[in-house]
């Protein structure tokens, strides 16, 4: 206890404590950044999970958003540390291949969320898929086109694992439909802001854009701001399934998101790595299905995360791909 | 370019023969731009787009024109991102709260001046290197930013505050004439008024500036000020634009916005450069990512292409006035 005091003292920005329970057990949840919601998502599912539960959760997570060298240092400090168990989001799956190594050299449980390491050994992974979460999000969009007409794909960071796989999901969708035209498929790294310029440079050389896939949520957003500057209409898909494209489902300017799933994904990864601790049986792999949220299922999403339980164990396993 | 032949006529002589030869430079590596993307694309010299272009440039334009009197005194401003980031989420709030577009305006300017301030007192009274000065406040501020947002987004603001980014008057975009009007405030303040020639004194040589008795140290925070205040424009206007704000909406601006001056002319030795330089500069950045999203460039060459054309913008200038 007292040390995670000390490291709160030192490390004020980079490592909130959360939880008042007093327990034994104690979580250090990683997640990459402060800045993209969807962690904060992971965090407050890890937590819930961990109040259910009776143990104490420690978040580690880069003050430079997605730092590898920060998470190396911050998996540094906690092996020094000895939490009893990590629930750990690689910053970069390859590259944090040695630092789960430290890891697990340090004989501390961990499971693997969200971004599958390219290395190391986990109690279990849970993640989403983002082939089918694009997959699965862009077939909607095109059926409720009609199977016709104009579509254009804003595209993530380029080279980031989730962008290479969604987008290749939009174009699998897009050749299930002959009759849809792809104008043009472009980067707009994830930035709201990007999603709107990107989108009002894209209207100059397209009269007629019926459709606009979006690797995110936050470029969705951007691009209908473009759209209504324009007076134009376009029917609009996001990923992420965040609160603001919720809100924009319910004003109908956003036709759907993709659900990651990231509560989910903090509550059963942390309900593993507790599991695991008091020796009862747990799931070696959850791989999510994706949630397509419009506007006839988004009530459920529709309220504060921290308003939100985790499932059931049993639920757990009734999804869950391998077990143990 | 009347504007700043006009401007340049009062100033000391010296002045005007360097500022028209790079304004020249510059106009022809953005002239050439245009020309090859107009000769490419039959979507780019269309009114619609100038505009459109035009509303692009001028955020990165308020951030980096305030930007370019603390390049010019020989300092740098690495917080105006973080800045943007702050005074955008604070001024949400106000305006969520109050309902009043107004005071939530009064707000973010007043945060990014704060700031600003802050920046030049740590620079002038406490001799801080402006360069750590400000690496440090960019901390600060994303500590204080994702502290307070806890990566949520607040989105939705009233009709009226969103004309200041997405309004139009006669057929025009109202961030244009903003533009336009603070490119002739600069404009005049730097190359017409004895406080702007200090500011150039200072930046060209600061043991005659001391010894000439210009009060540095105020001028300074003069300069930290308004680079500051400007970061406060930038947020509003982005916020009026965007209908969003979140944490991390200036972290991508920071280091455009710093190219944009120095494409424009500037010197980080300080004395050199404009603020209708830095304008062009600006342009010639947004005609980049104009030109690239109307050509449908490949997302795996656009980092390429951008910086290829970006070291020719400046080499054209150089090899110009080698030439010269």
């Amino acid at each position: 206890m007292s040390n995670f005091k000390i490291l709160a003292a030192a490390l004020p920005f980079a490592v909130m404590a959360t939880g008042a329970m007093a327990a034994d057990e104690t979580i250090a949840v990683f997640t990459k950044n402060q800045t993209n919601p969807y962690f904060q998502t992971v965090r407050v599912g890890a937590d819930a999970a961990a109040k259910s539960m009776g143990a104490k959760v420690v978040h580690y997570i880069p003050t430079k958003p997605d730092s590898i060298p920060e998470q190396l240092s911050q998996i540094e400090d906690v092996i020094v540390k000895k939490p009893s168990a990590i629930v750990f989001v690689p910053v970069d799956y390859k590259a944090m291949v040695p630092g789960v190594e430290q890891i697990n050299d340090a004989k501390i449980p961990v499971v693997n969320v969200t971004d599958r390491s390219a290395g190391g050994k986990f109690l279990a992974f849970v993640g989403a898929d983002d082939y089918s979460l694009g997959l699965e999000t862009a077939r909607y969009l095109l059926k409720e086109m009609g199977g016709k007409g104009n579509v254009v794909i804003l595209e993530g960071v380029k080279g980031s694992l989730t962008n290479v796989d969604r987008v290749r999901g939009f174009n699998d969708a897009l050749k299930e439909f002959k009759d849809v035209k792809l104008l043009a498929s472009q980067p707009a790294n994830y930035q709201r802001l990007q999603g709107l310029q990107v989108m009002e440079n894209l209207m100059q050389s397209h009269p007629q854009i019926d459709g606009i896939l979006a690797a995110n949520d936050a470029m969705a957003v951007g691009a209908i701001e473009a759209l209504d500057g324009a007076n134009r209409k376009a029917k609009v898909v996001g990923i992420n399934g965040t609160k603001e494209a919720v809100d924009a489902i319910k004003a109908n300017k956003l036709l759907a998101t993709g659900d990651y799933n990231g509560f989910l994904q903090g509550c059963i990864g942390t309900m593993a790595a507790i599991r695991a601790l008091r020796n009862e049986t747990i799931v070696t792999e959850v791989v999510l299905k994706p949630t397509v949220v419009n506007a006839s299922n988004y009530q459920p999403y529709d309220r504060p995360l921290e308003s939100r339980a985790c499932p059931s164990w049993s639920e757990v396993e009734a999804i869950s791909t391998k077990t143990n | 370019m009347s504007i700043a032949s006009n401007a340049s006529a009062g100033a000391p002589r010296i002045h005007l023969s360097q500022d028209m030869q790079q304004i020249i430079y510059r106009l022809l590596a953005a002239g050439l731009l245009c020309l090859a993307l107009s000769l490419a694309t039959d979507a780019f010299l269309t009114s619609n787009n100038i505009l459109n272009v035009l509303r692009q440039a001028s955020l990165l334009f308020f951030l980096a024109s305030g930007l370019t009197l603390v390049i010019l005194t020989g300092g740098l401003d690495l917080s105006v991102g973080a800045n943007i980031g702050l005074s955008a989420c604070l001024a949400a709030t106000v305006i969520k709260a109050t309902g009043s577009p107004i005071l939530g305006t009064l707000t973010g300017l007043a945060t990014g001046c704060v700031i600003g301030i802050c920046n030049g007192l740590m620079v002038a009274k406490l001799r801080i290197p402006s360069f750590i000065a400000t690496y440090g406040m960019l901390w600060v501020l994303h500590g204080i930013t994702y502290y307070y947002m806890a990566g949520e987004t607040i989105h939705g603001f009233p009709p009226g505050f969103r004309q200041i980014g997405s309004g139009h008057f006669l057929g025009i975009p109202i961030p244009v004439y903003l533009m336009v009007g603070f490119l002739v405030a600069g404009t005049v303040f730097a190359q017409r008024t004895v406080w702007g020639q200090q500011i150039y004194a200072i930046g060209a040589n600061p043991v005659a500036a001391r010894l000439t008795g210009i009060p540095i140290d105020r001028r300074l925070i003069l300069v930290y000020a308004f680079s500051g205040a400007m970061a406060g424009v930038a947020s509003i206007v982005f916020l009026a634009r965007l209908n969003s704000a979140e944490g991390d909406i200036g972290e991508a601006l920071t280091l455009p916005a710093i190219a944009a001056v120095l494409i424009g002319g500037a010197s980080l030795f300080g004395g050199v450069g404009s603020v209708f330089g830095t304008f062009i500069g600006a342009l010639i950045l947004t005609l980049v990512l104009n030109g690239m999203n109307l050509l449908s460039v490949n997302a795996n060459w656009q980092p390429l292409v951008t910086g290829v054309i970006v070291i020719f913008a400046v080499w054209l200038d150089m090899y110009g006035r080698r030439k010269a």
